[in-house]
């Protein structure tokens, strides 16, 4: 049998019985079509919880005071014994490896400039805040170089906050009062967006030694340090650890660095994504009992045809490749249409819902077609096998 | 088929039917098990979603449902749940969690106070974290002791050395030897041991059976703050809600000169948000098991279409003898409706199987199947059967008998 017979012969098999195939292919598409919808939404959020992440950058260590054993906040966080001070924040920053580090203080007060007033979110930092969370300045200068016990009360606004309290005039220079005690405005910061629910735009950024007076508390909630890029994080982290024990007597703080919890969201966000594939492949797995049906139905109906195929020399391989090609050819078309299907629900769900992010990896794609291919040799396996295995004599009698 | 009137009684229809399902073996398997997985799929799917939502329920249920938690500071920001709003220049002091009881809408009143702090008995060392609260703050959170007692009732600003302990920190520091009377050191004081918790799950993100409780005062002193971090409000009555909320921020306000500086959330509303949540994840991941039933659909339809063609000479046949178009589609419909719910009746008992295995594995997790699964599978099953049964049962009642004779 020559290649073009064997594809005339196959194709014949598929649009001989148009309806057939068509439903067929259906099946299949519709399955292609749910993974790859499902896979992209899935892709989709997994890459925009890894951007709201590394959106500080990846060279990033997080110390906060306590230590907890379960996970969410450790209680260190608002109390502890044992503060993690600005001297703890100082002696960090002056490790060789540390490029820049930042204390933080956050709290909530009331800040009022020009007439308005306005409760926001107020963060105690330092100069370096810009080049640690990745910040830029819109206008103005961040905080100075100031000595962080004696800071002189400069402030700098986050651009909704400037937008709420001075409108369309300019703030710089201005007097804000927060929390009782006055700061002047320095600066403005570019829009930033949310991390995790705190709004960093909706904020005041003040020097951390004044945060704690306003606050009226000795320890940091949390100390940022980037480092080098060529230093692992796990070296520097151990600096940090030993540096801190020296100071405090004994490991009373939590260490994060970025590395760690980016490959911890990485392998949540995978398994999540693989999770919601894996409900649409429910749907492939019933396409796939479809494609056998209706193979094992061809094979009951052409027995004659095959027992006239085998009495004229046809092998038994020949025949099998012949059904399993008719398999293969139904999944492929229907993965076809599915890859089709799934991109343009993706691209509407993408226009209806702007705010849902999808993401369609090429890889997937690919993926889908073949899983599509191999769920069509699976299912035709045994119906083509079945077939393969005709005696040809009993096969002609059939007719 | 003795009656030519046309009039078939639908036992016939369904016997004929059976026949018919029951010839092709192999076929009728096939459809079932299509059908079977889509329908296995949605009921395990939804029980799995009404077990997470019943267990995260369960969980803030335990909180008791008419207790508002007040928290220090105001976000301007609506919508959402503001989890840790940080410091605040203006405290909440422990004076205004007790003002708070003056209202004859209070039924009682627990401060919270929460650090971190390292606890060691001998020369065994835990960093826990420390709560310091009053005795009411036992029947709020339902806290049940396994053996000794809560903190004692009694002035809330005496910073008695007396602690309570969580199940787990007591097998950690004092293995199997007897706690209670034990003296023991947080940071840099000591506390006697008066009770330990029984064992209870995680409640609210907070491991309860690895905290230590002291009396407020003395987490005041031993932290060095003034600010309550929450205060817990048992209000009398889940109505006298709304009522109590205005009461509290009028009390605060009165304190606070003038100023409303604290944010009160009560149960109901994080419950509603998470019940909603919940169920739209329910409802999507059904949805997407139920693809798999539209995918056995458009199989059921392609092998009744075979099957009208393969039985072209049968229902030329009953043409012939006087069987109207209408008899003729009502019996391929029937075969096709009879299909998916035999498919449909295998994967309700394959579902509830596999949520019975699942309950034996896994007991802590509360599975269930809501009623309106099965039913909504059936119905769907139902639905698509007819659907999808239209097309063919209509070709099979076009069929020209003269011709579909002369096929055989």
């Amino acid at each position: 049998m020559q290649t073009a017979d064997y594809i005339r012969l196959t194709l014949n098999a598929v649009f001989g019985q148009r309806m057939r195939s068509l439903l067929t292919a259906l099946g299949i598409a519709v399955g292609i079509a749910a993974v790859v919808l499902l896979t992209s939404i899935g892709e989709g959020v997994h890459r925009f919880m890894i951007h709201e992440f590394t959106q500080f950058g990846t060279h990033l260590i997080a110390i906060n005071p306590g230590r907890t054993t379960t996970h969410g906040v450790p209680g260190g966080v608002i109390a502890n014994v044992r503060p993690m001070t600005l001297g703890d924040a100082e002696a960090i920053g002056r490790l060789p490896q540390v490029d820049a580090m930042v204390p933080v203080v956050q709290g909530n007060a009331l800040a009022a400039a020009d007439g308005r007033t306005r409760r926001t979110t107020v963060f105690g930092t330092g100069p370096a805040l810009p080049a640690v969370w990745q910040a830029r300045i819109a206008s103005g200068r961040f905080l100075p170089h100031d000595d962080a016990r004696s800071a002189r009360a400069f402030a700098v606004l986050g651009a909704r906050l400037r937008n709420e309290l001075f409108g369309d005039a300019n703030p710089l220079g201005q007097r804000i009062r927060v929390g009782g005690e006055t700061f002047r405005i320095i600066g403005v910061l570019a829009p930033k967006g949310q991390i995790l629910g705190i709004d960093l735009d909706d904020a005041i950024y003040i020097p951390a030694g004044r945060a704690l007076a306003l606050f009226n508390r000795d320890s940091l909630m949390e100390i940022d340090v980037t480092y080098r890029a060529g230093t692992s994080s796990g070296t520097l982290a151990r600096r940090i650890t030993a540096l801190l024990k020296q100071r405090h007597g004994r490991e009373d703080f939590t260490l994060t660095t970025q590395e760690d919890m980016l490959a911890t969201l990485n392998n949540i966000l995978g398994v999540v994504t693989l999770a919601v594939g894996a409900l649409g492949g429910i749907s492939l797995l019933v396409g796939a009992v479809g494609i056998f049906t209706i193979m094992t139905i061809a094979v009951n109906e052409r027995t004659a045809e095959i027992g006239l195929l085998r009495a004229i020399g046809a092998r038994r391989s020949q025949v099998l490749s012949l059904f399993l090609g008719e398999a293969v050819l139904l999944s492929t078309l229907g993965g076809l249409a599915g890859l089709a299907i799934g991109l343009g629900g993706a691209w509407l769900l993408h226009l209806l819902l702007p705010a849902l992010p999808v993401h369609t990896p090429w890889a997937y794609l690919f993926g889908a077609e073949l899983s599509a291919a191999l769920i069509g040799l699976l299912a035709g396996g045994l119906p083509a096998r079945h077939a393969a295995r005709l005696d040809p004599l009993t096969a002609l009698r059939e007719e | 088929m003795s009656t030519a009137t046309g009039r078939l009684p639908l036992v016939e229809a369904l016997r004929f039917a059976f026949r018919a399902v029951a010839a092709a073996r192999l076929r009728t398997a096939m459809m079932t098990l299509a059908m079977a997985i889509g329908v296995a799929a949605v009921v395990l799917l939804t029980a799995l979603g009404e077990g997470a939502r019943n267990y995260v329920l369960g969980e803030f249920a335990s909180l008791g449902s008419n207790v508002l938690t007040v928290m220090p500071g105001r976000a301007e920001t609506t919508g959402g749940i503001p989890l840790l709003l940080g410091i605040t220049p203006r405290d909440l002091t422990l004076d205004d969690a007790l003002a708070l009881r003056r209202s004859s809408l209070v039924a009682a009143v627990a401060p919270i106070v929460i650090g971190g702090a390292p606890v060691a008995f001998g020369a065994r060392s835990r960093e826990v974290n420390v709560i310091g609260s009053t005795a009411e703050l036992g029947p709020i959170r339902h806290l049940e002791l396994e053996r000794g007692r809560f903190l004692p009732a009694g002035d809330p600003f005496a910073a008695s050395a007396v602690c309570v302990i969580g199940s787990r920190l007591r097998d950690e520091l004092f293995g199997h030897t007897q706690a209670l009377g034990e003296v023991l050191r947080i940071g840099d004081r000591r506390f006697r041991v008066i009770g330990v918790l029984a064992p209870k799950g995680q409640s609210m993100g907070l491991d309860m059976s690895d905290v230590i409780i002291i009396p407020v005062a003395a987490a005041q002193a031993l932290f060095d703050t003034r600010s309550m971090f929450r205060v817990l409000v048992e209000v009398r009555g889940r109505e006298a809600l709304p009522a109590a909320k205005r009461r509290i921020e009028a009390i605060i306000t009165a304190r606070h000169e003038g100023e409303n500086d604290v944010t009160l959330i009560s149960l109901d509303a994080i419950l509603a948000t998470f019940d909603r949540i919940f169920t739209a994840l329910t409802l999507t991941v059904a949805g997407i098991a139920g693809i798999s039933l539209i995918v056995a659909g458009i199989l059921i339809m392609n092998v009744m279409l075979v099957a009208v063609s393969q039985r072209t000479a049968e229902i030329g046949l009953l043409k012939a003898l006087g069987a109207p178009s209408h008899l003729i589609a009502r019996l391929f419909l029937v075969e096709a409706v009879l299909l998916s719910l035999f498919g449909c009746a295998v994967g309700i008992v394959v579902g509830y199987g596999g949520i019975f295995v699942l309950g034996q594995l896994f007991p802590r997790f509360p599975l269930s199947a809501p009623a309106w699964a099965a039913f909504a599978g059936i119905a769907v099953a139902l639905l698509s059967g007819l659907i999808f049964g239209v097309l063919p049962a209509r070709r099979a009642a076009r069929l020209d008998p003269v011709q579909a004779l002369a096929k055989h």
